[in-house]
């Protein structure tokens, strides 16, 4: 499994941090031993009535074992934990530059939200592996083995013994808890996926529920879910418990074999009896430091399912962009011209729908000219830009660039020379002028002063805090930003995906004005969802469920009354719908 | 125990003494568990250092001890048997107040999410249905049963190191106070520095997700490569920030480790010097002091683990409570409400005209009737009377209607109305005016907050909403597709059994049938979530089509404002045609063809419904409405 490899080979860099850690666990294990091992034989001891300094020198040792046991406690728990999260870091860093390669064909579901967070949280209970699923076998296992030496110079049988407590309680308990687990594995997870999906159904379709009488019966098998998934976490509980209360009487019962071994022993005179009291001591307290042992098989099953699921989310991603990552194309567009563009017979599917989304798209963008796509939502608008910026490949069909086609194109050449403004364009906690995510650092405080003003933002300070996904801004502000970013690139190629759609007429206008100064000798090609203002480009092209239905200009299109002209008049009926949130 | 008491003193009792309530036995009887868990972790000591003192003091043979070693084996598995029958107990209380607490936020959250629509997003909700309520695990299956362990046991073990030997006892109880002190600060000085933390913590933490959700836009950018090395600053200062906050916790347990190991240092020498010096001790008893020393610390420490396992759980529980409590005003608020109507129906309309005094007379005993559960013949009788079948189209009376928002300062102010039976009505105002609200509140899916909407002369009230949205159909502007086939989400449309033939004429009066071809399974093919997806434009015609089947006597409609294709435009605007024909239709209106066609506008600014007149008459008495008509063409023609 790649992702336990990923984590393995970022837990060797950790491993200064790792071994002082195991180091202090390991101290505070043997020095909680010893201390409860010399108690004991400190009180058996008197009963010799031994002189008085060799009791003086024992408990001067209990009491420095016993600094020493918190001692090393404390810096165990530094330093576990600074691995834990150090190691959180590695993992981050890997996983987004593994990531990095698959967007945005991993992004592109309706719910990469949901896996989005999937992958952070999976990541964040990776993290937990090492501190409490490898870490504390380690501990026990080298505790134990100190023990059974110790314990080994007065009686090997005694040892043996606690060698048996060891394997019981590190290995056969939790197996056994994991068998249970096997049982009930995953029923928990499909509850509550159950119970989720049911609890948003509810609460997305409320309205068409309580009109159509259905909500009666859909809070019903809510509650049925509900109690199924609580009957299924119960059942999980248990098992664990059982685990639990297994290994205290294991503990127990080492303890006791000790006391009724050390009988005959001592019976036999194979063992002296001022030792007992110090072995049992002994037993008692080397498994205190494997009770985490119990619950370790929880966790287990947890960062495994993490991992798993990590590694088929990128397995899946990854083999549908396979080939691409071995021979990077390396061809680029020249400088300083503008682009032209050509699809030839383009189809495309997103590999988790059902229908194509472009059938049969031929297009030309001819090299500084300016195309609006207009159609309904969902015509396959947005697809075309994303093709053109190589952010998918086309199922069929051929997309040249300058005569290039994009496959032979460097794609990280092709962004650098194209502004682009997309749909929902993304903000990053930062400052405004973070968020302008400039190419380098040679443009002037001015000059990003008048960007902003250009766009209608003139009351931003490029200092201004922006929270995460940009929840401070207004959409239209979002909008207004975006369109800054893009005219503080220098690409010759500009690809607008809505860009004004939340702001008002007049602004609108302003914002487009000032994009068209700046792209007038550029290719320019714009998805609209408003048809005001179109007059001025050169090319209007009017998309329906994935195929072209008209081209031409404004004044073209609308004399022959087809389908932009009737989508024209319908916008015209239109009142009350346009007004910008902010105005 | 004293939760409770202060709970009930807060006049609205807690949630969570109300939960425990429910678990009394349960708890009494962890209580006597411990009790005995106690005398068997005593008796364990005692019998083991019994068959020490006789092996090793006394030399006796190991056959001689057969009866002790048995008897301390039994104590030992009893005493397992009990510390798992706690643990049985605080699982089976704790899957009983999770089943009680989901239960209770899944009934509010169906009673009304439009009211909390606006101040959390659904993804919230779920997380407060599921994970929230998880966390509150904690509190029933650990703190609940630790903490009674924790307050019995180690008090029986002190009275038992007391009788033993006096200066023992007085070495624990004066180093055992520490423990919980120290629990205390690790506590409050954590929580202190990570208030003091908190913007750095949450500026770290979001950095990784908010770089996944940009990564198109990084790349787009040509930034991917600086925010990898970003991800890494960030998480790396995360965790400084957050090693300052541990480092604090793991000196107080360092402190608090400290205290434990020197108490049984000094318990050890002191026994020692019992033993060696004064020799006025056996070695019987100091062993097992020896023995029953660790059991007390080990149970204090458990005791402040399960504490602050608690709190987190009692962060969650008040959580949830807030959000039933935020709820719950609103249901009491309303309750209160309908009466308040009552009483005025009585008076301002009572002089005026006597019918509506009787009908709120009848609404008063109807909901009555309805948690009786048996009606007097007389009643049902004049139960239909008042909303008789041929009634529909019904008259929709809105009477002195506003509505609020809980938390925000939106207000909505209807004032009073007559839609007449059959009448075509357009809602029309800028966003944000309160048009949604107010076909909510006229549908009856939103509690108004005073006044009432009258359905055939009859207040719309809980009791008869059932009867009332048998007739109506509403079309969002977003239909909602369940999980299911194409055939049973149109069928959902209706509550009587539809034949098959039904569903697929009304799908095709929707312009469904070329979908269903497309479709491998026809018409039994699953869309929704899991299933095959669908454009905006074939949910609003499945919509329709939910419509068709069920043929409403008013229809409920939010004209759509962008995106549709030509086709299901053109479908659309025919079928409304086509339904209005009997039915009374209310449209969110943003089409001018819509407008102009409609009997009737109400127009609404800033939550206040300002006019209500035909297109023309509004052009000329109200200037809003004639300058947002101006404004809107303007900006399109030009």
């Amino acid at each position: 499994m790649s992702e336990f490899s990923l984590f393995f080979r970022a837990m060797l860099k950790e491993r200064k941090d790792i071994l002082l850690s195991i180091l202090g666990g390991f101290l505070a294990g043997i020095a909680g031993v010893v201390l409860f091992s010399a108690s004991g034989y400190l009180i058996a001891k008197t009963v010799f009535v031994p002189p008085l300094y060799t009791l003086i020198l024992l408990t001067s040792l209990v009491k420095i074992l016993g600094l020493v046991r918190a001692a090393s406690r404390y810096g165990e728990r530094l330093f576990s934990h600074r691995a834990t999260f150090s190691l959180l870091s590695r993992l981050r860093t890997d996983f987004f530059a593994r990531l990095v390669p698959l967007a945005p064909g991993i992004l592109n579901r309706k719910r990469s939200g949901d896996l989005l967070a999937r992958i952070v949280g999976d990541i964040e209970s990776l993290q937990f592996y090492f501190l409490r699923v490898a870490y504390p076998p380690i501990i026990v296992v080298s505790v134990f083995l100190a023990t059974v030496l110790f314990a080994s110079f007065f009686s090997i049988w005694i040892a043996l013994l606690l060698m048996l407590g060891m394997l019981i309680t590190a290995f056969a308990v939790p197996a056994f808890v994991r068998i249970g687990q096997h049982k009930t594995d995953g029923r928990v997870r499909r509850q509550r996926a159950a119970l989720s999906s049911e609890t948003t159904e509810l609460l997305y379709g409320f309205i068409d529920l309580k009109v159509y009488g259905r909500l009666q019966q859909c809070e019903q098998a809510l509650l049925a879910a509900s109690g199924e998934l609580t009957e299924a976490q119960q059942s999980d509980a248990l098992h664990l418990l059982r685990g639990q209360s297994l290994h205290s009487f294991v503990t127990f019962f080492v303890s006791w074999g000790v006391l009724v071994l050390g009988a005959f022993l001592i019976a036999n005179g194979s063992m002296a009896g001022v030792f007992l009291a110090m072995l049992i001591m002994a037993s008692m307290t080397v498994f205190d430091e494997s009770a985490a042992l119990a619950t370790l098989p929880a966790y287990k099953r947890d960062s495994a399912f993490a991992a798993n699921r990590l590694g088929e989310t990128f397995a899946a991603a990854e083999s549908n962009t396979d080939g691409k990552a071995d021979s990077k194309p390396a061809a680029k567009l020249e400088r300083d011209a503008a682009v032209s563009v050509e699809l030839d017979n383009v189809h495309f599917r997103y590999a988790e729908d059902w229908r194509p989304v472009l059938s049969g798209v031929s297009l030309q963008f001819e090299a500084g000219s300016k195309t609006a796509i207009v159609g309904p939502s969902g015509s396959g608008k947005t697809s075309i830009l994303e093709l053109i910026l190589k952010l998918h490949a086309p199922t069929e069909g051929r997309i040249v660039l300058n005569g290039t086609p994009i496959g032979e194109l460097d794609a990280e050449d092709l962004w650098s020379r194209t502004n682009v403004v997309l749909q929902a364009g993304h903000f990053f906690r930062g400052t405004v002028r973070d968020n302008l995510l400039l190419e380098d650092d040679s443009r002037s405080e001015q000059e990003l002063l008048n960007v902003l003003e250009q766009v209608n933002l003139p009351g931003k300070r490029l200092d201004d805090l922006i929270l995460e996904k940009g929840e401070n801004l207004s959409d239209g502000e979002k909008q207004r930003l975006a369109i800054a970013r893009a005219l503080l690139k220098s690409g010759r190629l500009w690809l607008l995906d809505e860009p004004t759609s939340s702001l008002d007429y007049v602004t609108e206008r302003r914002v487009l004005e000032a994009m068209l100064e700046r792209a007038k000798d550029d290719t320019l090609v714009m998805v609209c969802h408003r048809l005001a203002g179109l007059e001025r480009m050169d090319q209007i092209v009017v998309v329906d469920r994935g195929v072209i239905v008209e081209t031409g200009t404004y004044d073209q299109l609308m004399q022959i009354r087809g389908y932009f002209y009737e989508m024209k008049q319908i916008e015209r009926q239109m009142i009350g719908s346009f007004d910008d949130a902010e105005a | 125990m004293k939760k409770s008491k202060t709970g009930r003193g807060r006049q609205k009792s807690g949630l969570l003494p109300e939960l425990m309530a429910a678990h009394q036995k349960r708890t009494l009887l962890i209580r006597l568990l411990s009790l005995a868990l106690g005398a068997a972790t005593i008796g364990q000591a005692v019998l083991l250092a019994q068959a020490v003192q006789r092996i090793f003091v006394e030399k006796a043979a190991p056959a001689s001890l057969i009866a002790v070693f048995a008897l301390l084996l039994g104590v030992m598995a009893v005493r397992t048997l009990l510390a798992h029958a706690n643990g049985r107990i605080g699982l089976r209380i704790a899957a009983d107040a999770k089943k009680e607490l989901r239960a209770r936020l899944l009934r509010t959250l169906a009673a009304n999410p439009l009211i909390t629509a606006r101040q959390g997003q659904t993804g919230g909700k779920v997380s407060l249905a599921l994970d929230t309520v998880d966390e509150a695990d904690g509190y029933f299956s650990q703190y609940t049963p630790k903490m009674i362990e924790a307050s019995i046991i180690p008090l029986l073990i002190l009275i038992a190191v007391f009788i033993l030997h006096v200066p023992s006892g007085l070495i624990l109880l004066f180093t055992a106070p520490f423990i919980p002190l120290f629990m205390a600060l690790i506590g409050i000085q954590t929580k202190h520095k990570s208030e003091e933390k908190f913007e750095q913590l949450a500026r770290f933490s979001g950095t990784f997700l908010d770089s996944l959700q940009g990564l198109v836009t990084l790349k787009l950018f040509g930034r991917a490569k600086r925010q990898e090395r970003e991800i890494e600053r960030s998480s790396l200062s995360y965790r400084d920030a957050t090693m300052d906050i541990l480092r604090v916790a793991f000196t107080n347990t360092f402190a608090l480790e400290t205290i434990v190991m020197l108490g049984i240092g000094i318990v050890a020498l002191e026994l020692a010097l019992q033993l060696v010096v004064f020799k006025n001790m056996q070695f019987h008893t100091a062993f097992l002091i020896l023995l029953l020393v660790p059991e007390f610390y080990n149970l204090l420490k458990n005791m402040g683990t399960a504490f602050h396992g608690g709190r987190t759980s009692l962060g969650a529980i008040r959580n949830i409570e807030l959000t039933l409590a935020e709820n719950g005003i609103r249901e009491t608020q309303t309750a209160g409400q309908s009466d308040n109507q009552s009483v005025r129906g009585n008076t301002v309309t009572g002089s005026t005209m006597m019918g509506s005094t009787v009908t709120s007379d009848v609404d008063a005993a109807s909901d009555l009737g309805a948690s009786r559960g048996d009606q007097t013949p007389a009643f049902a009788a004049s139960q239909e009377d008042s909303v008789p079948e041929k009634s529909f189209p019904p008259a929709i009376e809105l009477s002195e209607l506003s509505f609020h928002y809980g938390s925000d300062a939106f207000t909505l102010n209807a004032g009073s109305l007559l839609i007449e039976p059959g009448q075509q009505i357009a809602i029309v105002g800028k966003s944000g005016s309160g048009k949604t609200t107010l076909l909510h509140l006229i549908a009856g899916l939103l509690p108004p907050s005073s006044g009432e909407v009258r359905i055939a002369g009859r207040a719309l009230t809980q009791a008869s909403e059932d009867d009332w949205f048998k007739h109506v159909t509403y079309i969002t502007q977003h239909p909602y597709i369940f999980a299911g086939t194409v055939a049973e989400n149109i069928a959902i449309g209706t509550d009587r059994d539809v034949s098959r033939t039904e569903i697929v004429q009304a799908a095709e009066a929707a312009g469904l049938s070329a979908l269903a071809a497309e479709l491998e399974h026809g018409y039994d093919t699953i869309v929704g979530d899991g299933g095959r997806g669908l454009s905006g434009g074939e949910k609003q015609r499945l919509a329709l089509a939910r419509a068709f089947l069920k043929r409403p006597s008013v229809l409920l409609f939010d004209e759509p404002t962008v995106g549709l294709d030509l086709h299901t435009e053109r479908i659309l605007m025919q079928a409304i045609a086509e339904l209005s024909q009997q039915a009374t239709v209310i449209t969110i209106a943003h089409r001018l063809h819509t407008i102009r066609q409609a009997d009737r506008i109400l127009f609404m600014e800033q939550g206040r419904l300002i006019g209500s007149g035909s297109h023309e008459e509004l052009l000329d008495t109200l200037p809003p409405y004639a300058q947002m008509v101006e404004i809107q063409r303007k900006g399109i023609t030009t």
